[in-house]
């Protein structure tokens, strides 16, 4: 038998293969809701705290999660440290050259010393929390495995945000005094201009909380969202061949969800290096 | 038109409408930082952290409107 025919013969199998799985009869259908993945539940239920509501959900536990691993982590890098890094200690030297050199050292001018601590946590922080936000947990609805990101939950990317948002006035007051308020405005432009670049500075400030809260929240979300969706279209469509080709889709999905969470934690952290050194080395 | 069809359409248009603009301001600025790297390679680290910082920024216009979106069709 010749070559030709080999293939023909597997082409046709494999046509065939296709066939079956299209008209093979799918399991039950099921409703999806994808907002239902984003629901909190409370898992402990405390009681409220001067009217605020203080149970442990989902979002609590991923950074409790997060917490842990970055504090074991580090305990045991710190232990185990040598001359000659082994692949751990490696990965662990360049995320912290990236951090150190990359991003503190690549945007800010002065006061690198001082804000590397807050900019590298930050840095690690989102970083982690991201990447084991793809990894499912036992946290769903009945306890199955689910997907969630902590920095998928607007209330953990805002109080980031804050951090970063108060970190750079601080900074900004504590470099230079109230000339900081002061040098907002380009102190040369004309009377009535200043005042108007002024409250125009002032509604940036403000609009910076928003967007990198926003940023980092709306991106895990939307990750989390279509992985979702994809892994349900099975469920929805009851056909064996539309789950298998959405299952080859949500892996490359899922790939590039990793490479968006290095990346969104990489923009969140030298974000907040560009705008505490901005408030340190005002350019007017 | 009922009211949840016409949250629906907004959703869909929001998302659609709110990806055109920073879609091209996305591939305009990582075209000429490709342009830049190609020409000035030695500089392709620096570029590469602006451009970085840039798409974060972009990309952040497109993000208000999937919030916009959401809210459509979960809250409003």
């Amino acid at each position: 038998m010749n070559r030709k025919a080999k293939w023909g013969i597997f082409g046709l199998i494999a046509l065939g293969a296709l066939v079956l799985l299209a008209v093979l009869p799918g399991g039950a259908k099921q409703e999806f809701s994808v907002a239902e993945e984003f629901t909190l539940r409370p898992i402990i239920n405390l009681p409220s705290l001067a009217g605020i509501d203080v149970s442990v959900n989902k979002a609590v536990v991923y950074l409790w999660v997060t917490t842990a691993v970055l504090v074991v982590l580090a305990i045991v890098v710190s232990r185990t440290i040598t001359k000659h890094p082994g692949r751990f200690q490696y990965t662990i030297e360049v995320l912290y050259e990236l951090a150190r050199d990359g991003i503190v050292g690549g945007v800010m001018k002065s006061g690198k010393a001082t804000w590397f601590p807050y900019i590298g946590a930050v840095f690690f922080f989102v970083l982690a929390s991201n990447l084991i936000g793809l990894l499912p947990l036992p946290l769903g609805e009945h306890w199955q495995p689910a997907y969630y990101a902590a920095t998928a939950n607007l209330y953990v990317t805002l109080t980031l945000a804050l951090f970063t948002f108060v970190f750079t006035h601080y900074a900004g007051i504590r470099k230079n005094g109230f000339r900081y308020f002061v040098n907002w405005a380009p102190p040369s432009a004309p009377p009535v201009l200043k005042q108007l670049i002024w409250v125009i500075h002032l509604v940036s400030e403000i609009f910076r909380l928003v967007s990198l809260s926003v940023r980092l929240f709306a991106n895990m979300l939307a990750g989390h969202a279509i992985l979702g969706v994809f892994f349900a279209m099975a469920l929805i469509f009851q056909n064996y061949l539309v789950a298998l080709m959405l299952q080859g889709g949500s892996v490359l999905i899922y790939l590039f969800e990793v490479f968006v969470a290095v990346i969104q934690a990489f923009i969140f952290a030298i974000l907040s290096a560009v705008y505490i050194g901005g408030a340190l080395d005002q350019e007017h | 038109m009922d009211a949840s069809a016409a949250k629906l359409l907004g959703a869909g248009i929001a998302m659609g409408v709110g990806a055109l603009g920073p879609g091209l301001g996305l591939g305009m600025m990582i075209g000429k930082a490709l342009e830049s790297i190609a020409r000035q390679p030695e500089v392709a680290g620096d570029i590469r952290t602006n451009m970085f910082i840039g798409i974060g920024v972009t990309e952040a216009v497109a993000l208000y409107a999937f919030v916009v979106a959401l809210i459509l069709i979960f809250v409003a």
